[in-house]
């Protein structure tokens, strides 16, 4: 909310200057977020009396004036013709510069010099128009800035006010709160309206209908105002305050609101069917022409003020549009209420209406303070509009305000903010007295207290405490050392923690660049990956469709940011991201952690000594090797099996102990048109919680070979499509024991190789625990080797 | 003799001078020291001298041999110094070109800056934990002293899944999933992914926070000050300051904002602290008693403080990034930096 330091001094005796009342408010729980200074940008124009006015010798419509700035007497060439000697008026000096940046410079006009200008309201930016030079009081006296003597500076400050602190919302709630932290004096005063004349009662009648979440209402009636534009003190501080100026009587309305906090409106009482006014709940299928134009269908949960037909208003929200207050006006009702906040803010919200009254009723206005600024508003009334205020109040109040006792104790506030007894009993009463809040003993250090009704936000004790810390303030309570037992136990999430940390290491290690993606995708994506639609866990409220859906894969993300990067001639791309994705489920979406990772490109980058070659299968193959290899993982297998988004013939799963941890391949052709890629990406997408389950046990080591090996090659040729996974474990399966590993150094297609076969070349290396093997010994493994080839794989050796 | 001792000498030294290869230097050494070479013909005229003069003229032979030795040595060794050294200025590369090496990706800045965060918390013996992004209410709003209705509500603009269903505005469900399961005494973090409807400079509608949270007998305000405190100053330097501010959060009281000077200007004030000098980092507080009564921990013996930080807010102050936007865009250009 915006504050006019100006008005808050009007509360205030000795109101520290704006911008150490800014930081003592900031510290004490008003975030001041700006200080403004505001006011007509004006320098060195001073307050000076016109001595004698006398006809310029060259030019009959202009005078020459002595005029006395209280220090000099200087001579003066003016246009205007409304000032005699003796009148005060705001004279600019050399040097001086006025409304719209125009600079005083000495000058000569018709021959004669002028020393400065006399200015108009126009020139000095406080009106928009003037006739003639403006006219200070008699008794203005001289030699003192305009500014200074016509209070014109003036700071906005801009001030968060926390949605529990409603009692901040008016100038009088700051004020009372700057007196409270600085010790400043409060200057309250209560107005009373002059009233006579036929009592209220007789003109309206005012009814709550049983269970309408209203507590209090009342209401004035002034007949024969006046309706005009506002009085121009009023229209200012109105819209330093961020509100249009409508009519007089609108603005004095808005205007105690912007000073009390007590949203207030003005309905024209000629439109009120039968001069009653019935605040109850909406009817299904009744609906209101609000103030903004707008037809709003009402819900029966709705409360509204209603005449003895129809809704007039929206219950601290809204007024019709029939039964404003315009320049036909004569008669007005005043209302001033207390509306349950939940149901405000429900009504506002549903209706996507907020104002500055919804606003305020929503956090909570002092259910105390009703009636005082329905007086304060209707003595403003009278005075700026004219018109008789009706004899009385009506005020509907069935259930008063009772006051609150919350226990506090000196010692729970002791320990709750850890300071030693040097905060004494008394100083915490003594706090408690300025913020209004009545302090019993009940025994030592044992208190009921009781806050006044503006502060309806403390309900208990650490509300209390709060109060006296942050009064005191944060920074008289020390910095502690907490004493804890150690931390008990590895924490659950660890272990996950540990491979996600773990694998960010590898796959950077493998030049992968980690990225972040907003989790949510659209519809079309997220079906790009074969899932369902019916699936997605949607969002109500998306920002647009290209983001409403929670995604349920990570690869099309990836191809974004590849597309992205792409367009900004970044040309080799490793990504990676760990993230969640979602699925539809039971209570919640199952969420599932997922590291998805993208390669594109030339394999090593544009090296000056690397052959420039183009990543393929394998490089994400070896990259999710890697992976599986450096979290410890063991024993996981590959079928020819990838994701929607790949490539049929070059894709792939791992599994481990049956269950699928990754998928990996080549994109799908179509993928890469839809992308607009001129060569195909190549990404995996592993599932952690599935890996982490399939840990295994920690590592154990084994004795390191005390017999040396023997290593023989083969080499055969074999049908295009047999797949080495299967060779590799038909070959480790005929001796588990003798057979270390079989490894592949060569694969060959083409030139002198039989159309439909492949050449592959393996090393089989073998060795006993127990024994050196001998020549003999390792010739048979090895031709039990070439025979499985032969006899399984239908393979022919090659020598 | 000595005079054709000396002559020798010279002409040995002259001819070794102007030798350029081992082979002239083999040639010269068989030349004066071979068997017949010219010192063997002294030796031989040494046996014509008397005896007395045999010894004198002997040490003088010897001494010019052993000079004349010394000198093809040397002269061998600066021969092959030049040889090798010639041979390294012909084997010289470019040094200044790149290395060969699988290259280096880089840690999201997020990541860099959530280990560290958490590096610091688990040093004081803060566990961690997690929770789900797709929350229910009760675990973001309700159980958090934020009823339905709450204006606080407005605070923190939410994503709908269904009435129930939210995206979590916010880490500190996770604080009401541990207590519900944990027993004090508690030290936990939960870094994670959170979600508000905004969408600006400044705003990405889905960004980072570490929250924090401890729970035992007597836990205190003065608690929360120091441990935030050593936090800030391991995180940001330990000469930068710290200030706490009143604030309002619905799940703790009393509650505060935590300001670091501004870490650009170091407090004088300039445009990303708007001329005050110091930056919101935090929020903080003694955790509600209404809090704890959702959990079921008895708010006369326990009490505790929570924390929340934004992560991406941190990562822009360390590395000066103006915008949260390049967070998600992932350019690689960007990525590269940290």
């Amino acid at each position: 909310m915006l504050y006019s330091y100006n008005w808050l001094k009007e509360y205030v005796d000795n109101l520290p200057p704006a911008h150490e009342l800014a930081e003592r408010l900031t510290m004490s729980g008003a975030e001041v977020e700006g200080v403004a200074a505001s006011g007509p940008a004006i320098k060195d124009v001073f307050t000076a009396e016109v001595l004698s006015v006398a006809q310029h010798p060259n030019a009959d419509r202009l005078s020459l004036c002595e005029v006395n700035t209280g220090k000099e007497k200087l001579s003066i060439v003016c246009g205007a013709k409304n000032m005699v000697p003796g009148d005060k008026v705001a004279l600019a000096v050399i040097g001086a510069e006025l409304h719209g940046g125009v600079k005083i410079k000495k000058s000569k006009i018709r021959g004669v010099e002028s020393h400065g200008m006399m200015c108009s309201e126009v020139e000095l930016g406080i009106k928009e128009s003037s006739d003639g030079i403006m006219l200070l009081p008699k008794d203005a006296p001289l030699g003192v800035l305009l500014n200074e003597y016509l209070n014109l500076n003036d700071y906005i400050l801009n001030v968060n006010v926390t949605p529990n602190r409603a009692d901040l919302l008016s100038v009088v709630g700051l004020a009372r709160e700057a007196s409270v932290i600085t010790g400043a004096g409060l200057k309250l005063k209560d107005v009373k309206p002059v009233d006579g004349g036929a009592l209220v009662e007789t003109i309206i009648s005012v009814t709550i209908a049983d269970g309408a979440p209203c507590r209090r209402y009342s209401a004035r009636v002034i007949t024969g105002v006046k309706v005009a534009p506002t009085p121009e003190y009023i229209r200012k501080r109105l819209e330093a305050s961020g509100v249009r100026a409508v009519n007089n009587v609108v603005d004095a309305t808005n205007y105690v609101m912007l000073e009390t906090g007590q949203p207030l409106h003005a309905f024209d009482l000629d439109k009120i069917q039968e001069r009653k006014i019935n605040v109850r709940l909406a009817v299904t299928g009744e609906t209101i022409d609000t103030l903004d134009g707008h037809t709003r269908k009402l819900d029966p949960d709705m409360l509204v003020i209603a005449d003895a037909d129809n809704p007039v208003a929206i219950a601290g929200v809204m007024g019709a549009k029939f039964s404003e207050v315009g320049a036909q006006t004569e008669n007005i009702i005043i209302e001033s209420a207390w509306f349950e906040p939940a149901s405000v803010r429900r009504t506002s919200k549903r209706l996507g209406l907020t104002s500055e009254s919804s606003y305020r009723f929503e956090r909570g206005v002092d259910v105390e303070g009703v009636v005082k600024a329905i007086d304060r508003v209707a003595a403003m009334i009278a005075e700026t509009c004219g018109g008789q205020v009706a004899k009385g109040v009506v005020d509907v109040y069935p259930v008063r305000f009772k006051p609150a006792d919350i226990t506090f104790r000196i010692k729970k506030a002791l320990s709750l903010l850890g300071v030693g007894a040097e905060l004494r009993d008394n100083e915490c009463l003594e706090i408690l007295t300025r913020l209004g809040i009545t302090s019993r003993k009940v025994s030592e250090g044992f208190f009921t207290v009781t806050p006044p009704s503006f502060r309806h936000d403390i309900k208990n004790e650490s509300d209390i405490i709060e109060e006296v810390a942050r009064v005191r303030g944060y920074d008289k309570i020390p910095c502690g050392a907490p004493v804890a037992p150690l931390a008990s136990s590895a924490s659950a999430e660890r272990g996950v923690n540990g491979i996600r940390d773990k694998i960010r290491e590898i796959l950077v290690n493998a030049g992968f660049f980690e990225v972040m993606n907003l989790s949510f995708v659209s519809p079309a994506a997220f079906e790009s990956s074969g899932f369902k639609r019916e699936d997605a866990v949607k969002i109500l409220n998306p920002l647009s469709e290209e983001n409403s859906v929670m995604r349920a894969s990570l690869a099309p993300s990836l191809l974004e940011n590849l597309r992205y990067n792409l367009d900004r001639k970044n040309e080799e791309v490793r990504i990676f991201e760990i993230a969640p994705v979602f699925m539809r489920g039971e209570k919640l979406p199952a969420e599932k952690w997922i590291c998805a990772g993208l390669i594109y490109g030339a394999r090593n980058g544009l090296a000056w000594n690397t052959p420039k070659d183009w990543a393929d299968f394998y490089d994400v193959k070896g990259a999710m090797e890697r992976v599986i290899e450096g979290v410890g993982a063991q024993g996981f297998e590959t079928s020819a099996k990838g994701s929607a988004l790949m490539h049929p013939g070059k894709s792939a799963a791992f599994e481990i102990n049956g269950e699928a941890i990754a998928v990996l391949g080549e994109t799908h052709p179509d993928i890469q048109e839809r992308f607009g890629l001129k060569r195909p990406a190549y990404i995996f997408e592993l599932d952690m919680d599935a890996l982490g389950a399939n840990l295994g046990a920690g590592k154990k080591y084994s004795a390191l070979a005390r017999f040396p090996e023997s290593s023989r090659d083969v080499a055969f040729l074999i049908d295009k499509d047999a797949a080495y996974g299967d060779i590799f474990s038909a070959i480790i399966k005929i001796d588990t024991k003798l057979i270390e590993s079989a490894e592949v150094f060569d694969v060959y297609y083409g030139e002198n190789i039989p159309a439909g076969k492949k050449s592959v070349a393996l090393r089989v290396t073998y060795r006993s625990k127990d024994k050196t093997l001998t020549y003999d010994e390792v010739s048979a493994l090895h031709a039990k080797v070439g025979a499985e080839l032969t006899g399984r794989f239908g393979a022919e050796l090659r020598v | 003799m000595n005079e054709r001792l000396t002559h020798l000498l010279r002409q040995a030294v002259s001819s070794l001078s102007e030798a350029g290869t081992k082979d002239e230097i083999h040639a010269i050494r068989v030349l004066y020291l071979g068997r017949k070479g010219l010192f063997a013909s002294f030796l031989k005229d040494l046996s014509s001298l008397p005896a007395d003069g045999k010894k004198a003229a002997g040490a003088a032979i010897n001494s010019v041999k052993d000079r004349i030795e010394r000198e093809i040595e040397g002269r061998l060794k600066s021969i092959e110094d030049a040889l090798k050294s010639g041979r390294l200025a012909m084997e010289r590369i470019d040094v200044t070109l790149p290395g060969r090496t699988q290259p280096l990706g880089r840690l999201h800045p997020v990541t860099q800056v959530m280990r560290e965060v958490s590096a610091i918390f688990t040093g004081l013996g803060f566990e961690t934990a997690e929770g789900p992004e797709v929350e229910l209410d009760y675990y973001n709003f309700e159980a958090l002293n934020i009823s339905k209705d709450h204006p606080a509500r407005d605070m923190q603009d939410t994503f709908y899944v269904s009435e129930e269903v939210i995206l979590r505005t916010h880490t500190s469900p996770v604080q009401i999933r541990v207590m519900e399961k944990t027993p004090p005494p508690i030290r936990i973090i939960a870094p994670g992914t959170v979600y508000r409807r905004d969408s600006d400079i400044t705003h990405t509608p889905m960004f980072h926070q570490v929250e924090g949270f401890m729970v035992d007998e007597k836990v205190s305000f003065a608690d929360l000050k120091g441990v935030l405190t050593i936090f800030l100053k391991a995180l940001f330097g330990g000469s930068i300051g710290v200030r706490f501010r009143p604030s309002f959060f619905p799940f703790t009281e009393p509650s505060a904002e935590v300001d670091i000077a501004c870490v650009i200007c170091a407090g004088l004030g300039c445009r990303v602290c708007k001329g005050s000098g110091w930056i919101e980092i935090l929020g903080c507080g003694m955790i509600h008693p209404e809090v704890f009564k959702a959990v079921k921990y008895d708010p006369e013996k326990y009490s505790g403080f929570a924390f929340g930080l934004g992560i991406e807010r941190v990562a822009m102050l360390k590395f000066g990034i103006d915008d949260i936007r390049l967070f998600f865009e992932n350019d690689l250009r960007f990525l590269r930096q940290f």
